[in-house]
């Protein structure tokens, strides 16, 4: 190793330490390939449905559990289970109800370890008004300097008032919701702070 | 009345057919007119999961009517019948074994093309025709179920009037070999 190349390589490691933030580290989410989807029964058969617009701002290093932070806003009116009598129901009043309730949210509170190794994010969802926990079951892959998040949740429609009354019965809608997202992040490019670029460049 | 169709008469296995797909066919008509009008409710759901049920019960009778038909002679014409008559009887039946498979064929369709289950009266999941939702050819397949329907709804009356002529005016035996009594 030169002079020239190792002061080079000190330089850059100086920068990542200086620049490094206090929390975990951001990302930004490539939304034209990460998907929000979940599996329900509709009379008996198992379908998939996807919301596509959510924003989701990821705050996370596996090895820093304790700073992580995931905050997911869904855009409900963007629900599509490829059946468009059955998407135009499930906007409606009796369902997600989405002229009043456009958004659901959620957010962590504490990710913790499993005992089997698996990485748990419990938090808060709000759906349709009520505020429920969840907890994610969470899987993390870096690859280079971008990322992979897969998060998966089970949630139950009738804790949230969705398809309630007539509507409950669960042989006609299935009460267990899989929730699964799949997120694809690169490294958060604040303008003048590129600690992840750097690393990478470097 | 024997099981294969003779010279005279019907066989029991036609008449079968003929009758059940007929009760069918009311039965499911009127279901049909009924349900599109139903608001938004799970029995609206229900309604048309028995009219999905039905018509693919139907679908299968006539594929089985078809497959024994084909294996059968028909019954002699009536003797003195004009050749124009035998041959508008001849072309209406054949039309008519058309639609009754080509009406629950594209209700199928539609129902694939909207990416809706179809689970044959709770009891097994009936495949997908389109292999998931079609959006381009669910309007199509929609529009080609409702037209046959009404086009069945005419002929019908053509049919039935043709066999109640045949019986009262013509009091011939057209109509008694293919009811039970004879």
């Amino acid at each position: 190793m030169t002079t020239k190349t190792s002061s080079t390589f000190l330089a850059v490691m100086l920068i990542a330490l200086v620049a490094a933030p206090a929390w975990a580290q951001p990302w930004q989410v490539d939304a034209a390939r990460s998907t929000l989807t979940f599996t329900n029964t509709y009379q008996t058969v198992t379908y998939t449905g996807q919301f596509r617009r959510f924003n989701a701002k990821i705050e996370y290093d596996p090895a820093d559990l304790a700073h992580a932070r995931f905050d997911v806003e869904v855009d409900i009116a963007s629900l599509d289970t490829e059946n468009s009598e059955r998407d135009h129901a499930a906007l409606g009043t009796a369902f997600f109800d989405a002229a009043r309730f456009p958004q659901a949210h959620f957010v962590t509170t504490a990710f913790r370890k499993a005992a089997n190794g698996e990485v748990l994010a419990d938090g808060t969802l709000t759906l349709r008004g009520i505020s429920k926990p969840v907890t994610l079951t969470v899987k993390f892959v870096q690859k280079g300097g971008d990322a992979t998040l897969d998060v998966t949740a089970q949630l139950r429609r009738l804790d949230f008032g969705i398809g309630t009354g007539e509507w409950a019965d669960p042989s006609m809608i299935g009460d267990a919701v899989t929730v699964q997202g799949h997120l694809l992040l690169e490294p958060a490019r604040a303008p003048g702070v590129q600690p992840a670029a750097s690393a990478r460049s470097g | 009345m024997p099981l294969r169709s003779t010279d005279s008469g019907w066989g029991v296995l036609v008449r079968a057919f003929h009758w059940s797909i007929a009760i069918l066919i009311l039965v499911q008509a009127t279901i049909g007119l009924t349900m599109v009008g139903m608001g938004l409710t799970p029995a609206k759901v229900r309604v048309f999961a028995l009219h999905k049920s039905i018509g693919i019960t139907i679908l299968a009778l006539v594929l089985l009517r078809i497959a024994w038909r084909l294996t059968e002679r028909r019954p002699a014409d009536p003797a003195g019948m004009p050749r124009w008559q035998v041959r508008a009887a001849h072309a209406l039946h054949l039309v008519l074994y058309g639609l009754i498979l080509a009406i629950p064929l594209s209700g199928w369709w539609f129902n694939s093309a909207s990416n809706a289950p179809l689970v044959w009266f709770g009891w097994f999941d009936v495949p997908s025709l389109t292999g998931g939702y079609d959006p381009v050819w669910k309007p199509r397949a929609l529009l080609l179920h409702q037209t046959l329907f009404w086009v069945l709804v005419v002929l019908l009356v053509g049919h039935v009037g043709a066999a109640l002529w045949h019986h009262f005016r013509q009091r011939d035996d057209v109509l008694r070999r293919m009811l039970w009594k004879r």
